[in-house]
């Protein structure tokens, strides 16, 4: 049977225990921005991308070159992997693409936590001067790895859209997956928030060496760039439940 | 319907106006409207209500241009944000008012129908 979503790699590409960073689109971008200002700032090498008759029929055009817009980045001779989009992943390719994403790093046999960086919608985001990131973990390694970094943890409530069911597919690879979450705008770009999940990666990707200036000076002009995107991944929110992460679980603790 | 719209509609014109994204929450006794205003400063803003609509005409500090850029394949530079929006509840333009903090235009507009509070017998 054809797959669903194929994840296609340039030839002769190689992974030395490689570190996943996932900035698909989400509330605020978080992800989006952040990946991709980590891919521009450090020059990391374009190594793939994912392909799926799920996505809408976009490709994008950068210095008038062709290019897929999920896309999958590479650095530090195969240690550190980047996976971004440049388009709102339409709801019904959520599982088909986590799942394809699980199995292809445990293809390229990741051991370190995966790293999904994303928001956390704050209604009272205009008041927050540095958003705070928080995060979720999916296995007793993954919640170390996190006690270990002093990380302030959701501990109750619904998480919604592609960061949960990666966190869910790799548990059932047995990879572990962390999710981390900056405060931010639910509807607007957020690159205060990026910036602020960007510094929270430098503490799980100790090689990462990117200072976060540049974003946030150029944060305004980011944000102009970025509305479309928005506009996209919110239409695309309300299907994936991401209201719920409003919600109280019922269960009696 | 939105698919249709975005087909139809950029949000940007050749007029050099952007559409700001905008968020509308209806909270109790008001609505509250917000908008991203990148690049504006409050004096620079300029906010007119009806009872049932509410238009921002926000000019940026700096135009921003973009160059070979998508269909238009030419230099194109923006001024300023415009967009009105059609409130689900009418409102009282008098009681409005509105704050701009790191970039966000937030505007409180009571509604025009309070509640009553009915006792219990």
């Amino acid at each position: 049977m054809e797959e669903v979503v194929k994840i296609v790699e340039e030839d002769g590409v190689e992974y030395k225990n490689p570190i996943v960073i996932e900035g698909l689109p989400d509330v605020g971008l978080v992800g989006t921005i952040a990946a991709s200002y980590i891919v521009e700032k450090l020059n990391y090498k374009e190594i793939g991308h994912i392909e799926s008759d799920l996505f809408p029929p976009v490709m994008v055009i950068h210095d008038g070159k062709l290019k897929n817009p999920f896309r999958i980045y590479s650095a530090e001779g195969g240690r550190i992997v980047v996976v971004l989009s440049e388009v709102a992943v339409p709801p019904k390719a959520v599982y088909p693409l986590t799942t394809a994403l699980a199995d292809w790093f445990h293809k390229i046999d990741v051991k370190q936590p995966v790293i999904s960086v994303k928001g956390l919608p704050m209604k009272n985001r205009m008041d927050i001067e540095k958003p705070e990131v928080f995060a979720v973990g999916n296995d007793e390694g993954a919640m170390k790895e996190l006690k270990a970094k002093q990380m302030d943890l959701l501990e109750e409530g619904f998480i919604a859209g592609t960061y949960a069911i990666m966190l869910r597919e790799c548990s059932k690879r047995k990879i572990s997956a962390i999710s981390l979450l900056a405060q931010c705008y639910p509807v607007y770009p957020d690159p205060g928030a990026a910036a602020s999940a960007i510094e929270t990666v430098k503490k799980f990707v100790t090689s990462l060496d990117i200072d976060v200036g540049e974003l946030l000076e150029n944060a305004e002009g980011i944000k102009l760039k970025a509305r479309d995107l928005m506009q996209q991944t919110a239409l695309s929110a309300s299907e994936m439940q991401k209201g719920m992460e409003q919600d109280m679980p019922i269960m009696y603790r | 319907m939105e698919i249709e719209r975005r087909i139809l509609k950029a949000t940007w014109g050749y007029n050099g106006n952007l559409e700001p994204l905008y968020e509308v929450e209806d909270e109790d006794d008001e609505i509250l409207v917000t908008f991203d205003l990148p690049c504006v400063r409050k004096e620079d803003v300029e906010i007119n209500t009806t009872k049932d609509t509410v238009e921002v005409i926000a000019k940026m500090s700096n135009a921003v241009c973009w160059e070979r850029w998508g269909v238009v394949q030419k230099e194109i530079s923006f001024q300023s944000f415009r967009r009105q929006i059609r409130l689900p509840e009418p409102i009282d333009p008098n009681k409005a008012h509105a704050t701009l903090k790191n970039g966000i235009l937030r505007i409180t507009l009571p509604k025009t129908k309070r509640k009553v509070l009915i006792s219990i017998e």
